[in-house]
């Protein structure tokens, strides 16, 4: 039992890290970025902005929505009998 | 007409499992002002009635996790069906009496505590009352996690220090990473972020809870003769708790977001974020590999883990020994008033024992209702300064009689 319980608890402590912790973090780059970019109050030493990493800024929401997306799909699709699948680098419902 | 009885007391546990939990995805957003307190909760409720029809799993066994009134393949037990199965009717019936009974005490105490684990507390003093110890499943057959020890009490002291590890790690990551960035800017950009995540922990509340009471009402229709099919819930029990549980999010169980919100921690827009995304991690992950957690322990176990992964940021150890004390009791105290409640409705013969029973609910509602409005948590005075309170609602009304007064 202890055993058992053991690796279920482990993967679940692996995959929350990496995601919990992992999203987060990308969604504190975007931030940053975006500070960056706009430079002069958003920042704590007032430069001047670099217009270029809004655009950095934006990738890594867009990259954190996408994984949320996947998760979710990943997550709703198996409630109804499909799996993701990734054979074709893009997600795709497959029946189980 | 205990079937009734039993889809009533079903409905209404949804209700208070709705309410109860609310604070779980929103206590963080509306302590940081990233959503009005209104409209907080109207965007949870909306979340939890679109997850509740988002099934992850057929719920029809969810009592076997803990008793044994069911095969494995959803049918109740033979030996309980007899007389249109009044027997598991009434098992049902005290056990969710049990379940309400401890989830409103909880709350009147501003305590967030585990609608799951009072269900089946309730159950499972009411199965051992009515058939013995023998009934309850404690341990499964050893081949997979099963039982109240393998599915509810090992993940129960697990989830908190898994949830507060990942929160831990985020909140550390996220404040090394915008170091440097002015703070209000920041606070702007993560508000989004916030929302974002609450709702997702929302919208997994929705999948989880909701199919717990569809599993019981259908189980209680099987019994009675009703239904015969043990692999669909019917629509109509669908849509009724999903209502029950948006209604029940909705009305917001105000006393247990000031608790979560402010109490704990005094959290800051980054750290609400972080505490999200770790519940909304721990929480889909682990139901998904069919491993439910409780989403209190984990909400909770997250908004702990941002308050120790900031530096300088103060945890009230206080708030969160009481809350561990009420985590200890859920499961042995809901499980007693099942019990005594099935003792109860079992001496007093006919529809007399069930109608005694449901007063006793009534009547006790009644109470704990009346007793709140002494000290009123609402909207309005959610976010109000915390001062360490011994009386839950205590420091909102000295706060508002200081108000008036000046």
């Amino acid at each position: 039992m202890l055993q058992l319980f053991g690796n279920a608890i482990g993967q679940v402590v692996a995959i929350s890290i990496l995601v919990g912790a992992g999203l987060p973090a990308l969604f504190a780059f975007g931030v940053r970025a975006l500070a960056v970019g706009a430079g002069g109050a958003a920042e704590v030493t007032g430069e001047a902005g670099k217009p270029a990493m809004k655009i950095v800024a934006w990738l890594c929401f867009a990259l954190v929505l996408a994984v949320i997306a996947v998760g979710l799909a990943i997550i709703i699709s198996s409630g109804f009998g499909y799996k993701v699948s990734f054979e074709h680098v893009f997600p795709t419902f497959i029946k189980k | 007409m205990l079937l009734i009885l039993v889809i009533g007391t079903a409905i209404a546990f949804d209700f208070t499992n709705g309410f109860h939990d609310t604070a779980n995805a929103m206590a963080t957003s509306i302590a940081t002002g990233a959503l009005k307190p209104k409209t907080a909760v109207a965007l949870s409720a909306i979340l939890n009635l679109v997850g509740a029809f988002l099934s992850v799993e057929v719920a029809l066994t969810v009592t076997n996790a803990v008793v044994k009134l069911q095969t494995s393949s959803g049918a109740p037990n033979p030996e309980l069906m007899v007389n249109n199965g009044h027997e598991l009717l009434m098992i049902v019936f005290c056990g969710l009496i049990g379940g309400i009974l401890w989830n409103l005490l909880t709350w009147l105490l501003g305590l967030p505590s585990s609608s799951s684990h009072a269900l089946f507390g309730g159950l499972i003093g009411s199965t051992a009352a009515a058939l013995g110890f023998a009934g309850v499943n404690w341990m499964g057959d050893g081949t997979k996690l099963d039982g109240v020890v393998g599915k509810v009490i090992l993940p129960a002291f697990a989830s908190p220090a898994v949830a507060a590890l990942v929160a831990t790690i985020g909140t550390w990551l996220v404040y090394r990473i915008t170091a440097g960035v002015a703070e209000r800017y920041a606070e702007g950009g993560f508000r989004w972020g916030q929302i974002g995540t609450a709702s997702l922990v929302s919208l997994a509340h929705g999948t989880n809870d909701a199919q717990k009471t569809m599993g019981v009402i259908t189980l209680g229709l099987i019994a009675y003769g009703v239904q015969t099919d043990t692999t669909t819930v019917p629509l109509w029990v669908k849509v009724a708790c999903a209502v029950a549980i948006a209604a029940g999010t909705y009305m917001g169980g105000w006393r247990i977001i000031r608790t979560l919100g402010k109490g704990l921690v005094e959290i800051s827009s980054p750290q609400g974020m972080a505490a999200e995304a770790s519940s909304a991690a721990v929480i889909l992950t682990s139901s998904h590999l069919g491993f439910a957690l409780s989403t209190t322990h984990v909400a909770t176990g997250s908004i702990l883990g941002t308050g120790l992964g900031r530096r300088g940021a103060e945890v009230r150890w206080g708030v969160a020994g009481r809350m561990a004390l009420a985590w200890l009791i859920t499961l042995p105290a809901a499980g007693i008033v099942g019990a005594l409640c099935f003792w109860l409705g079992d001496s007093i013969p006919g529809y007399g024992g069930p109608l005694v029973v449901f007063a006793i609910l009534l009547g006790l509602t009644g109470w704990m209702m009346a007793h709140s409005r002494k000290s009123a948590v609402h909207a309005g005075n959610v976010n109000d300064e915390w001062h360490s309170e011994v009386k839950p609602g205590a420091s909102v009304a000295d706060t508002e009689t200081v108000s008036t007064k000046a």
